[in-house]
């Protein structure tokens, strides 16, 4: 180490170093970026093996499309979550906005094509999307609060549109997207995969996918360095709205109507699934592939402990237990490599 | 790190000027009447005590406030309504006490940010060119004098000294006219207190005006060319620091010899 650093004090040097410098090799950055990914892979494998020991039934093509068909429309939901997330924000009216385009298109699909009243309810959760961020924007305040607000009024709508029911009389063609099946995998789960395909790598190539990382990370840094901040959180946030809207009129579509239930607790579903994923709810950090494995690991816990013949009420424990051991590992780790830096940085002070 | 004599001096034309500025916020009287030039290569010490008014100047002159009376001429042209982005389009920029960096993203993508080398483009959509962001943000850092190593980890594992080289490297990528550092040492240690004082004369020495707002006297006659001291919103002292004493300096911060020091 010559001069390589003309502001940091390890020009001095001569002495012995006392703790090793922790060297930022590749490898090491590496592994430091996907702890949570392998963590997630891991325990996948482990819930994986434990079925097929103990109930072989478990383990068959037929039966994973029909968990990947459980947690496609969350998954889908959890990709736009992932987004506002890393950009610092969040929107809790997510399960409101799947509802109530699910039963705007099932409701408009009475009157007009059925297939344009699907557009009309994606381009809703759009324009919900956007009703919000623009809402989250201008009152400045935490999106927890103005989204649970938005996730009450949209729920009463929902409520008001279907009076409390079923919607009824739903023409048969309604059904043709969500039902497709195209190599026996249905449209919900062909949309997951391929929305979170692309999803990865615009977060990952993209300069926008890159300024939603510099707003979670520091907005105004972001703002003084030009970035078109408040441009970006909207599209963002409606993006989502689109991406949850889409959700909402694949599942109706799906079930061939549209029920008050439709998305009810959704939010929660979506935000354990993008946390345990390893997205931080500060915002700045997260990548999808762990979004996606984490979608994967709740879906196959919920679905494989039915099958392993627990109460079913016991996910909600373990679904709960993994997203605080996720976050607790991680934290510990994260102390750890404090107390590191700590003890480095006195050492470099101990040198002057 | 030599430290060459001042450029142009008084001699060139100002870059920045600002005539008359005058601000309120509310009732309050933040800045009176303040004329300033600054020149290419010339650094400005901006002294006074807490609440002169030295922030609201160099906001104003970013574009966050607008002043209530007063012009600002960026060469030949006067800013009639001055915006951070348009500050920015001028070629001025502001490094602040407080580094705005995105602690999440590495250096490259920090100094890079905004200005993304690109190597495919289709409507909003533009891939980043990774490879020439590092090359390229490495050759600005190198160029206030730095040498970095890696450019990817986030920048919260970096040392204070890097930090700041990163964030200045970013403000003087964009800034050909005016760069202004909000006390650029506050949190250094004496070494790097150095450094960046030398760092702070090579971006001068770039031709472009600097002002340093500081409360270290020691600083601003380790490196300013004029200081000009703030009180109370007025200017109490424009000199350049050939002509003047630290005595002077403090007496015209404090308002204590304000009367002799005239």
């Amino acid at each position: 180490m010559h001069d390589r650093d003309a502001l940091s004090e390890s020009q001095l040097t001569g002495q012995p170093q006392a703790i090793p410098a922790p060297r930022d090799n590749p490898l090491r950055g590496l592994l430091r970026g996907n702890v949570r990914n392998l963590g997630l892979l891991t325990a996948l494998a482990l819930v994986l093996l434990i079925l097929a020991i103990f109930s072989p039934t478990y383990m068959n093509i037929d039966n994973f499309i029909v968990v990947g068909l459980q947690v496609s429309y969350i998954g889908i939901a959890a990709l736009g979550t992932a987004f506002l997330i890393i950009s610092g924000n969040v929107d809790l009216s997510l399960g409101s906005i799947f509802g109530l385009c699910a039963a705007v298109a099932a409701y408009l699909s009475l009157s007009i094509n059925p297939q344009l009243a699907l557009l009309v309810g994606i381009l809703l959760g759009g324009l919900l999307g956007l009703i919000n961020g623009s809402m989250v924007w201008r009152v400045k305040i935490s999106p927890i609060i103005i989204t649970l607000g938005s996730l009450t009024i949209i729920y009463g709508l929902v409520l008001l549109l279907t009076g409390g029911y079923t919607i009824r009389g739903v023409p048969k063609d309604f059904g043709l997207i969500g039902q497709f099946r195209l190599f026996t995998v249905p449209t919900p789960v062909w949309v997951f995969l391929i929305f979170a395909v692309i999803a990865h790598f615009f977060l990952q190539t993209t300069t926008i996918g890159r300024h939603i990382f510099a707003i979670g990370g520091n907005r105004e840094a972001s703002e003084a360095s030009g970035l078109r901040v408040r441009r970006l959180v909207l599209g963002v946030f409606m993006a989502n709205g689109l991406i949850v809207g889409l959700a909402g009129v694949l599942a109706a579509s799906r079930f061939g109507t549209a029920s008050p239930t439709f998305g009810v607790g959704y939010e929660l579903d979506v935000i354990t699934a993008v946390i345990l994923g390893g997205v931080a709810f500060t915002g700045g950090e997260g990548n999808i592939i762990g979004v996606v494995l984490a979608v994967i690991l709740l879906g196959v816990l919920d679905s494989g402990l039915v099958a392993l013949g627990v109460d079913p009420h016991y996910t909600y424990v373990v679904k709960g237990s993994a997203l605080i051991i996720a976050v607790t590992l991680d934290q510990l780790a994260h102390e750890r490599q404090e107390h590191f830096r700590t003890l480095l940085a006195m050492r470099e002070r101990d040198r002057t | 790190m030599t430290e060459p004599q001042p450029a142009a001096s008084q001699n060139g034309k100002p870059l920045v000027r600002c005539i008359g500025i005058t601000k309120y916020f509310g009732g309050v009287l933040a800045l009176n009447t303040v004329s300033l030039d600054l020149y290419p290569g010339h650094i400005v010490a901006l002294v006074g005590d807490n609440g002169a008014g030295k922030s609201t100047l160099v906001k104003i002159l970013s574009g966050i406030h607008q002043p209530d009376e007063g012009q600002i001429w960026v060469g030949d042209t006067e800013v009639q309504h001055m915006t951070p982005h348009y500050a920015r389009q001028l070629g001025i920029e502001t490094v602040y006490q407080h580094l705005s960096l995105c602690d999440n993203l590495g250096a490259a993508a920090n100094v890079m940010l905004g200005q993304e080398p690109v190597r495919f483009k289709l409507g909003p959509i533009r891939l980043l060119d990774q490879k020439r962001a590092i090359t390229e943000a490495k050759r600005r850092v190198n160029e206030v004098g730095v040498n970095l190593d890696d450019f990817q980890t986030p920048v919260r594992r970096l040392s204070g000294g890097q930090r700041q080289a990163i964030a200045i490297a970013r403000a003087t990528v964009k800034a050909h006219r005016l760069i202004m550092f909000d006390e650029p040492t506050a949190a250094l240690g004496v070494r790097q207190t150095r450094a960046t004082l030398d760092l702070i004369r090579r971006v001068a020495n770039q031709n472009v005006a600097v002002i340093m707002i500081s409360h270290n006297l020691d600083d601003v006659f380790a490196v300013a060319d004029r200081a000009v001291a703030l009180r109370l919103g007025r200017i109490t002292l424009d000199k350049s620091l050939a002509d003047t004493s630290r005595e002077e300096v403090v007496a015209c911060m404090t308002g204590m010899l304000f009367q002799k020091a005239n």
